[in-house]
């Protein structure tokens, strides 16, 4: 199919260089490739990479098709910004997560997938039957006046396009207050304006029993992760050495085989763990 | 003539020919390695560094899962990123644009600054 | 190195685009409005936003109507404004009084602390529902007050979509009328994970429908090589370009504008999405969603595809069809009040299809008259629905309606009365507004469309006077909800909606006269 693209873009717009036959195979192959990886790929994390793969090689084809400043953003915004909100929502939701593989409804993605296909089918007819009566026509003339791509892009926005180019900026705004919604809670935090002075922690820290820092994690030749314990003179562990994150993380979750080998209380006598506890 | 090799790739050369380079270079350092660096394994030396703990199945903060905030943090980027989207095609055309154009581009500036605004009294660029 | 990236421009210093500050006054004010409602949220203190808010509300809509009436004192047929990326023309301003107007009613709900103690808005939606922070904050009386410059840039978003002159345009504001939507449905106070499920269905939906849309948009400019609809148009009239594209553009831009409309088979958010919502959300949806995207596919037809219409007059004759059904028959099946007001607003969508396909200016006054009376009405209707509670909140039941006149003889009799304006029986603006719309409709030679929306008609009755049977003449149940009494705020959003209703049903001259002034302006 896509040799009928290209061969009616002999017909209208001139010789086809070798150089954008082999461009266009290439990337039309990529981006293709990416798209069906992303479709198929059972973890979610891979989908997002195969995307990324579609769309470099969707903002490569663009820039092949003399539309550099698209190209750009497509690389900058899509697989830079969007791609990276992707992943994050991807690790918020978990990455072991995977999708359910119940049907709610029966027979409902049989029926998808056959409308789907038939619409795509459809689509696909329909274009290819239409590109036999459109011109193509090229961005090579628009480019080389009025100072290149970029500039004319410039001249659009801030002319035929300038109110919905401004309109733009209710949806950022609605997107940041969109964020802070329903993904900030205020509670957890003093307001900026009452934060904790300097002098005050200061105070805190004369008034409390300890003026001195906390003992560091012990360093030795077998470990040197935090996990490990200071010790005291006479051999018993520093309690305040130990990290509150790591002791707070409920170990009965980890599976007893997969314990981090030496963990805080490697160095710990068994009959002074059970006191502790 | 809607299209010559020579006007649209020919720019774009130097750009692949550093990128051969520096994929070239990346996959020749880590497949020699191994193999023409000394080896002297000890326990030590596969720990975690000083500031590092011990890695487990499961990260040890949430079950596997990355807190909310991030996800401000990525759509701020996104905000700031599409900012910069519209700026460059101004910067580019500024000296015809004129005074109507800066114009332009400072009130969508500083209707973005109030989302910016927002968000930073709120507390959202604060990192507990 | 990359020289053509950034070539040194000529001295060819471009023409500003001709702005009309004054025709567009409504609309920047409520755009302004939205940003000065963000600064509020981002530098008062927590008890002081709800006040502020309040209060820029109301002068927002002040201003804004005040702006709205100079300019219908002048000025007769419009004008294009901003590089001809919006047609401020009488329809144009016909609907943002219409928006306006319900905006306001809308927002009064939405202000409202009155009838849910505190409003029907959370105090804080980032905190998970069914945690122990949650139940914590559900006795707090704060609420988000966010939601007050979200709706006015989905106010803004919805005015720029009824006047919008070039697809672009129109599709920018579809993304801000639809994205402060999406954010206000999860945001109910009670029954948090509905409301959630409610908002996630209505985005991935909808960002489903901007995709058609985008999609058509694409292939018309490749049709037309402009996303002007004038040029459209004019592209249109005979030439040796290629229909399919043209046709594979209409169809996949009408899919998004339908689905906003909930027509048809683009309807399946609808019921989900209205019942999930804070009320005064749905309110919010039910009443000027509608109003904007009839407004939009009024323009798009009429403007960009008249020429064309012999192509596609009967697809959207088959969609109006499966619409009307649709909504007339699963309606009768729906136990919840607020499921049944939706597929009444989607055997409301089917009928206004039928105007708006009646090509002529006579379809297009009905259809903007009968949105106005279509609007009002819901709008009134939510608002009664905010009010039957009980302990657990809204009591949407229909069971729990039982009997309901005798606890309040006055909020059944109001209700009574807007279910039969939803009807369409006479004397009240229902019956004008299918009179009108189905008169239309007739003088295009739409005979078998009007036959069909008749039989909708009577059907959907039935489930009105269903409710209306269940309010009169059944036995309240012992733990029945009790009918709360409403705060100013609610009662003056009812109040208008059941005044206008009335007011048109009888003396609707004034409104028609208004609705038929004068044509688009492209």
């Amino acid at each position: 199919m896509s040799s009928v693209f290209v061969t009616q873009a002999v017909v209208d717009a001139g010789p086809v260089s070798m150089g954008e036959q082999v461009a266009f195979y290439v990337l039309g192959t990529g981006s293709l490739i990416g798209a069906l990886g992303m479709l198929f790929a059972r973890n979610a994390v891979h989908s997002a990479l195969w995307l990324v793969l579609t769309m470099l090689n969707l903002g490569v084809l663009y820039m092949v098709g003399q539309a550099p400043f698209l190209g750009f953003v497509q690389i900058i915004v899509y697989t830079g910004a969007i791609m990276m909100l992707f992943l994050f929502v991807l690790m918020m939701v978990g990455r072991e997560s995977s999708d359910s593989v119940v049907e709610v409804l029966r027979g409902q993605r049989l029926a998808a997938g056959v409308i789907g296909l038939g619409f795509a089918g459809l689509l696909v007819a329909a274009l290819v039957r239409s590109l036999t009566q459109v011109k193509p026509i090229g961005l090579a003339q628009p480019n080389a006046q009025g100072g290149g791509n970029v500039a004319n892009v410039g001249k659009l926005i801030f002319t035929d396009y300038l109110f919905a180019f401004e309109l733009t900026s209710a949806l950022l705004i609605t997107a940041a207050i969109g964020a802070m919604v329903l993904a900030f809670n205020e509670k957890r935090r003093r307001p900026a304006y009452a934060k904790s002075l300097q002098q005050e922690l200061v105070e805190a820290r004369f008034q409390g029993n300890r003026p001195s820092p906390l003992p560091g994690p012990g360093v030795f030749a077998t470990a040197n992760s935090v996990a490990t314990p200071a010790l005291l003179p006479d051999g018993s562990v520093a309690p305040e050495s130990l990290s509150e994150v790591i002791e707070s993380t409920a170990r009965e979750r980890l599976d007893p085989d997969l314990l981090p080998e030496p963990d805080a209380h490697a160095l710990t006598a068994p009959e002074q763990r059970e006191g502790e506890s | 003539m809607a299209w010559k090799e020579g006007i649209v790739l020919q720019p774009y050369l130097p750009l692949l020919l550093m990128f051969v380079l520096a994929a070239g270079f990346a996959v020749f350092s880590v497949t020699a390695a191994p193999y023409i660096g000394p080896r002297r394994y000890n326990r030590a030396k596969l720990d975690a560094y000083e500031c590092g703990i011990e890695p487990s199945p499961q990260p040890v903060v949430g079950g596997g899962r990355m807190p909310v905030a991030y996800y401000l943090t990525a759509m701020l980027f996104i905000l700031f990123d599409i900012e910069m989207v519209f700026l460059y095609p101004f910067a580019v055309k500024a000296d015809d644009l004129g005074l109507f154009g800066l114009v332009e581009i400072v009130l969508f500036i500083v209707s973005v600054g109030f989302a910016y605004a927002y968000v930073w009294r709120r507390g959202g660029l604060d990192w507990n | 190195m990359i020289s053509f990236l950034a070539q040194p421009g000529g001295l060819d210093a471009l023409q500003a685009p001709e702005i009309d500050y004054w025709a567009m006054a409504p609309l920047l004010i409520v755009l302004g409005a939205a940003c000065v409602g963000v600064l509020v949220e981002a530098f008062l203190a927590k008890p002081q936003r709800w006040p502020v808010q309040v209060i820029l509300t109301v002068l927002t809509f002040a201003f804004a109507g005040l702006t709205l009436g100079l300019r219908l004192t002048k000025d007769p047929k419009g004008l294009t404004t901003v590089a001809g990326a919006l047609s401020i023309d009488r329809p144009a301003l016909f609907l943002w009084g219409t928006l306006l107007a319900l905006g306001f009613g809308a927002m009064l709900m939405i202000a409202d602390r009155s009838v849910e103690p505190g409003g029907s808005f959370v105090a804080s939606a980032a905190i998970r529902p069914g945690t122990i922070q949650d139940r914590a904050q559900a006795g707090q009386h704060g609420m988000q007050t966010e939601v007050f410059p979200l709706a006015l840039f989905a106010l803004a978003g919805m005015m720029t979509f009824v006047a919008a002159n070039d697809l672009l345009t129109m599709f920018i504001a579809l993304e801000v009328m639809s994205l402060p939507l999406y954010l206000m449905c999860g945001l109910a106070r009670r029954r948090r994970l509905i409301s959630q499920e409610a908002a996630l269905k209505y985005f991935l939906l909808g960002a489903f429908a901007s995709a058609f849309f985008l999609y058509g948009l694409a292939l018309l400019y490749g049709y037309a090589q402009s996303v002007k609809l004038a040029d459209i148009a004019e592209a249109t009239g005979g030439t040796d370009r290629s229909d399919t594209l043209l046709y594979a553009g209409f169809g996949l831009l009408l899919v998004g504008l339908l689905f906003k409309a909930s027509v048809g088979p683009f309807h399946t958010w609808t019921p989900d999405v209205y019942q999930g919502a804070p009320t005064p959300v749905t309110a919010f949806m039910g009443a000027c969603t509608k109003v904007a995207a009839f407004g939009a596919i009024l323009r798009v037809l009429q403007v960009a595809f008249k020429a064309s219409s012999w192509e596609w007059e009967y697809v959207l004759w088959a969609v109006a069809i499966v619409s009307m059904a649709i909504g007339a028959i699963l309606g009768i099946t729906q136990t919840d009040v607020k499921r049944m007001i939706a597929y009444s607003s989607i055997a409301h969508a089917g009928f206004l299809l039928l105007g708006s396909i009646a090509l002529n200016h006579d379809g297009l006054s009905s259809t903007l008259f009968y949105l106005l009376t279509y609007g009002f009405t819901t709008l009134a209707a939510f608002g009664v629905v905010s009010l039957v509670r009980n302990a657990d909140g809204e009591a949407t039941h229909l069971s729990q309606w039982a009997g309901l006149a005798k606890r309040s003889p006055l909020v059944a009799a109001v209700f009574s009365f807007l279910l039969l304006a939803l009807a369409g029986i006479p004397l009240t603006s229902g019956f004008i507004g299918k009179f009108v719309v189905f008169r239309a409709a007739l003088a295009e030679g739409m005979g078998p469309l009007v036959v069909v929306a008749l039989i909708a008609s009577a059907v959907a009755a039935f489930f009105y006077l269903r409710v209306i049977v269940l309010m009169y003449f059944s036995e309240p149940a012992a733990d029945g909800p009790a009918v709360s009494v409403p705060g100013a705020f609610t009662t003056a959003a009812i109040t208008l909606g059941v005044v206008v209703t009335l007011l048109l049903g009888v003396l609707p001259g004034f409104a028609l006269d208004w609705a038929g002034a004068a044509g688009f302006v492209f």
